[in-house]
């Protein structure tokens, strides 16, 4: 296994601790257009996500968010966060739907800081919300953080 | 095969405009068989590779979807003042790869008419283990590794989980991407 590149970031290792917040992001309203963009994006044209008609059919109460969508809005968390090379492992469970107009908040909390072949990294949780609280997704990340000295 | 109730023609009509499908409907196909359970002899089973090439602007394309405006991940120019060599990957960008890289399977899918709203993303995670930059080839082979039915009270569902590990250009192990997937029956 190879190391990922060292870059620069701006949270060194000394410096987290247990039980710390990351930074939290609020997103914009989701829209429709942003669905139809991310279908485009991703390569993802489940018409679940853009076409109204289906999600009356299928009983969803119209259109639903890409799930990959909402973890991409956690993923933009732990990038501000950490930067995106020092990502090692970062995963989700999908446990709602997302609508329009619907206003995700990611949040996360650090859980463990340790050292693996030298490498000093942290383990975290992380969770996307709505305006209501009803969580969406949930999952953990692993991040690799350079040292002061 | 996959029933929900749906309106056929438009589907079908539909299906027609969309290329690129996911893997995991065409695994739905696959597996189902003829038999209400699943076939769990399938497990380990592995498909053909595909090859993806890692592109800058398709990462700048999903960055700019998702609203992340941190310009390391829409130019060069920004990525490298902010200290990487080039674009890095965004953090969702193996999804990328996937839908774009391993497109024949959602041919196969389309093919024998399956109906893919039956299936629900249930769980999505990545292990990064070496750097991935815009140019890059990356390889994918994509393996079922567990797969389960489960009978509930309105019909059962069958419970998939796939990997799909790359390789890039010079044969390194480079990232795995695994994904459970609920496909109701």
């Amino acid at each position: 296994m190879t190391t990922n590149a060292q870059v620069p970031t701006k949270v060194y290792f000394e410096d987290v601790q247990v039980g710390d917040e990351i930074p939290k992001l609020v997103k914009s309203m989701v829209t429709h257009l942003q669905l139809v963009r991310y279908a485009g994006a991703s390569g993802d044209f489940n018409p679940l996500h853009t076409d109204p008609k289906i999600g009356e059919m299928i009983g969803t109460g119209g259109i639903i968010a890409h799930g990959m969508l909402i973890m991409g809005f956690v993923g933009q968390m732990l990038s501000d966060y950490v930067g995106p090379t020092a990502l090692r492992k970062f995963g989700v469970r999908f446990k709602g739907m997302t609508h329009l107009d619907d206003v995700i908040t990611c949040t996360g909390t650090i859980t463990e800081k340790f050292e693996v072949n030298g490498e000093a990294r942290i383990s975290g949780k992380v969770q996307a919300a709505d305006q209501n609280g009803d969580v969406k997704v949930t999952g953990t990340f692993v991040a690799a953080l350079p040292r002061r000295s | 095969m996959l029933s929900f109730a749906l309106d056929n023609d438009i589907i079908q009509a539909r299906y027609c405009f969309y290329g690129t499908w996911s893997c995991y409907e065409t695994f739905a196909a696959i597996l189902k068989g003829s038999t209400d359970m699943f076939d769990t002899s399938k497990i380990g089973q592995s498909f053909p590779p595909f090859t993806i090439e890692v592109e800058r602007c398709k990462i700048h394309e999903l960055a700019l979807a998702i609203g992340d405006d941190n310009p390391i991940y829409h130019s060069r120019e920004a990525a490298q003042a902010g200290g990487y060599s080039d674009v890095p990957l965004f953090p969702t960008a193996p999804t990328l790869f996937t839908f774009w890289g391993n497109t024949k399977m959602g041919r196969h899918l389309i093919d024998m008419g399956v109906n893919v709203m039956g299936a629900l993303h249930g769980e999505e995670d990545y292990e990064y283990l070496a750097p991935i930059y815009p140019g890059d080839i990356l390889t994918g082979v994509l393996t079922l590794v567990d797969g389960k039915t489960r009978k509930g009270q309105t019909g059962s569902m069958d419970i998939l989980t796939i990997e799909v590990r790359y390789t890039n250009q010079h044969g390194q192990h480079v990232l795995n991407a695994r994904e459970v997937v609920i496909i109701r029956g």
